[in-house]
This record gives structure tokens, sequence and C-alpha cells, in this order.
């Protein structure tokens, strides 16, 4: 039971991974995020090999649906995975095994694909698309957000009689660098959802500050002095 | 303001991270690990192309001082960072540039490094250290989590108006696949290391199951079904 939201920024080729779920420190098990070359998760009965794998096989050029016919062909247990992969360029390919559990299943849209299992109902995705697409000139960690809050709001993991909390989150956007722009995660709460959002928002304060006192340490002012003046604008 | 214990476990060939920090998400910064070759971490003002460049060095059969080296050649800022770079047999080499602000320090130990900076002073490092050498017979996990825990104990940082509380936290273990073994974050909170504990007790029964169901789907039993198990064994304790 998680629902997950891939998508791309088509104004700066940026791509982005959200996901949320009732399993513990699901942003502990989301490797599959490379700049230049693309995304690809492995969620309902994991193979923790998938991801590094496809991410490989795409820098070598092959395209999304290539390499989820290599992904299958490569695991005894295919039917139990629900994978997602986007290339760079925005391609797509999915996949929701016949094992997967309770609701299950993936929607394309443009430059995003929203897949998820043990949901409420295909509303979900519906919601979480119609989230990364309400704000389109959004940064795209936004847009992720969005998306997450949406699949929440619209019921999220469970079933009509029970919903299912969700206990961690994750928001995960690169670039073209080695490493990520944003990277927040929620691993252990009772609504990581909500908690997420809190984190991202309190980082954005930050990224500017974060990011320019490693490219220019000797203009750097002191972290504490930062933080002063933030609470100083908030008043 | 960090504090680090970077290591490898001579038992199990593991490598590890424990960290710590008054900035948020310290988790992001830590992409500096990889099975089968060693880990690497740069602090204080950080260079985020640092890690990925000594993993890359380290692969190549760079020694940790000379990957150190090379990281000075490669930055004009090089003073601002504090570095360690520990490889997969456990040789280690620290810098702790003289720009890193406040009390700035590391020690390097036999198969780890302890490494911080604006912290209470010499005895932050030494506890680190103390703390990751104390049970050698935990597991990895629970030393690193110790080392930090003991660097809060003895008084973590310290900035410009007194003690700084650790607001993120992160403890990170690979070992022989390109996924880690355990990657576990407190990216927002007032007392991160604690969380981080907490976390980690929360998240400790289950990591078992969740490679198993992964390995093994066929035979799984639903989470639902797991966390209730888990209710009554904790219950029947």
């Amino acid at each position: 039971m998680t629902y997950t939201i891939i998508g791309r920024c088509s104004r700066t080729g940026r791509l982005g991974l959200g996901i949320t779920t009732f399993s513990l420190a699901v942003g502990g098990r989301c490797e599959g995020v490379a700049a230049n070359i693309g995304i690809c998760k492995t969620q309902a009965f994991p193979n923790r090999t998938n991801d590094p794998l496809a991410i490989k096989l795409l820098a070598q050029g092959l395209l999304p649906a290539r390499v989820m016919q290599a992904l299958a062909a490569n695991d005894t247990e295919h039917d139990y995975r629900q994978i997602a992969i986007m290339d760079r360029e925005g391609r797509i390919a999915a996949h929701t095994g016949t094992g997967t559990r309770g609701w299950s299943g993936h929607q394309i849209a443009a430059d995003c694909v929203a897949f998820g299992n043990g949901l409420v109902g295909p509303r979900v995705l519906e919601a979480l698309i119609a989230g990364f697409q309400a704000q389109p000139g959004d940064p795209l960690e936004l847009r992720l957000m969005q998306a997450l809050e949406a699949g929440r709001d619209a019921g999220g993991q469970g079933t009509v009689d029970s919903h299912k909390p969700e206990r961690s989150a994750a928001i995960k956007v690169v670039d073209r660098l080695d490493y990520p722009d944003i990277d927040v995660r929620v691993d252990v709460h009772p609504t990581a959802v909500a908690e997420l959002r809190r984190v991202l928002e309190e980082f954005k304060l930050y990224e500017a500050f974060y990011r320019d006192r490693g490219r220019e340490p000797s203009k750097a002012i002191p972290q504490d002095v930062f933080v002063a003046g933030l609470k100083a604008r908030r008043g | 303001m960090t504090f680090t214990v970077v290591a490898r476990n001579p038992q199990t060939g593991q490598i590890g991270i424990g960290i710590a920090t008054y900035s948020i998400g310290v988790g992001l910064y830590c992409n500096g690990l990889r099975s089968n070759v060693g880990a690497t971490m740069t602090q204080a003002f950080v260079n985020q192309g640092n890690n990925a460049l000594a993993l890359r060095l380290l692969a190549q059969g760079f020694t940790p001082a000379r990957v150190v080296e090379e990281l000075q050649a490669n930055d004009p800022d090089f003073a601002y960072r504090q570095i360690a770079v520990i490889d997969r047999e456990g040789q280690a080499a620290a810098y702790s540039g003289p720009k890193t602000r406040g009390y700035s320090g590391h020690l390097v130990g036999d198969g780890y490094i302890a490494m911080g900076n604006v912290l209470a002073g010499q005895h932050v490092v030494d506890a680190i250290a103390a703390g990751y050498e104390a049970e050698p017979n935990e597991t990895f996990e629970r030393r690193l989590l110790r080392a930090i825990e003991a660097g809060r104990d003895a008084g973590g940082q310290v900035g410009n108006d007194g003690h700084l509380t650790e607001r993120s936290a992160a403890v990170l273990v690979y070992s022989a696949y390109d996924h880690a073994d355990l990657d576990l974050r407190v990216d927002l909170h007032d007392h991160a290391v604690d969380e981080l504990r907490r976390a980690f007790e929360e998240y400790e029964p289950y990591r078992a199951y969740y490679r198993d169901r992964g390995d093994n789907p066929r035979d799984a039993v639903p989470q639902d079904v797991f966390v209730s198990r888990l209710a009554q064994a904790e219950g029947a304790r």
C-alpha cells in the first residue's frame, strides 16, 4: 500500500518523485532517482535491485519500455511488483503486477505517472495527477507535494471503511548535478504527508542559504544569524 | 555545526555514517556511501560535489589520503571544508579546514573517523569515538547511533548564543548492494538525535519483514497482519 507520483518539469527538465505509504522510512528505499538519466520506482512487493538496475539500463540508452521488459525478464516475481519508469525526456513505462494487493493501478498523463496499490480506488490516481497538474508554474517539488496531498485527500490507502494512515513520505528532485536539489523525508510519523509539507516548507526557507554557503563560504553568515533573521521576518 | 561518525565494520565489511546537526535535512547531503567502495562525508561549508567525486576516486583505486589531496587540489575553498574518507579496507583520512567555525576537529580511529565543527570542544569528538567503541559486538547500526548520542550527551554543538540543538540526523549503512541496508532520517525536529533513536527502534522490527516480502512475495503476510502480530508480541513482553 503506497501511492506515488513521478513527474517532470517541462520548463526545466527537472525530474522528481513524491511517495507516501503505510510502511516506515519509504524514502530510504528510493535510490532510483538519477540526475540526467531518469527515475525508476519499484513498490508493492519491491525487488530492491530493480531500481539501480533500471537506472543503469536507462543510462545505456534503453527506452523505459525496453527497461521494463528487461526487469520482467530478470525477475521471477515480476507479477508482484509495481513499477514506473520515466526517462529524462519524460517517456514513461509502468507495470502493475497481478499479484499486488488491494486496489492497484497506474495512470500515465503528460509529464507524469501516478501509481499505487492498497488504495481506496482509481480516484486516488486521478487526484495525484490533478494535484500535479494544478499549478504547472510551481517548482517541481511543490507540484509533487500538491499531488501527494490530493491523493491523501481522495482517500489514499485502505478501503472505504478503513483508512490506512500514511506513516512515511518523501520527495526527491534532481536536476543536472550528482546530488539532489530537493530530498526531504518523513520516516516515522502518524500523518506523514502533513509532516512532509511542514518539512518541505521549512527547507525551502533554507535552500538558497545552504547552497550558497557551500559555494561561497567566505561570504556566508553563521546559521544562527540566518535563523535569527528568519525569525525576525516571521515576526 | 555538525557531528559525525564515518566507519567501517571490520566484522561484516559494512560501511556507515551517523550524523547530527543544527541544519535541517542533513540526510540530503549524505550521498557518500557505496557498497564495496567506501564512505565519505564533506561537511561544515559543504562542497556538494565532493562526495560523488571522492567515491569515484576511491573506486578508481585511490587511497583515502590521496582522495583528500585530490579534493584539495580541486577546490579553491578547501579551507572551509571538513572531510572524512574511509575505504572498504577501513583505511581512513580526514581534514578539518582552518576556516571551519567554532571548535572544529576530527579523530581518526581504528576503522572510523569522528569529526565535528561548531562543537562544545574536543571532548565531543572524543565522546563520539568512545561511543562508537563502547560496544564493539553490538550491531553496526547501534554503534553508529551510540556514537552520535554520546556526542550529544557531551554537549554537542555550541553557537554564539550557547548550545545549538540537533534539528536533523541520519544513520546510513551499506553492505553489498546498490541500495542501502539502512537509510533512516529525521529532517526537522527539535531533538533530532532522540527522534532518530525512536524512529530506529520503531523501524528495526520491520526491516527483515520488508526485505523478505520483496524477496519472497508469495509467502508475505499483509502488513496490517504483521503490525498486529508485532503489537501482540510487545503486549506479551
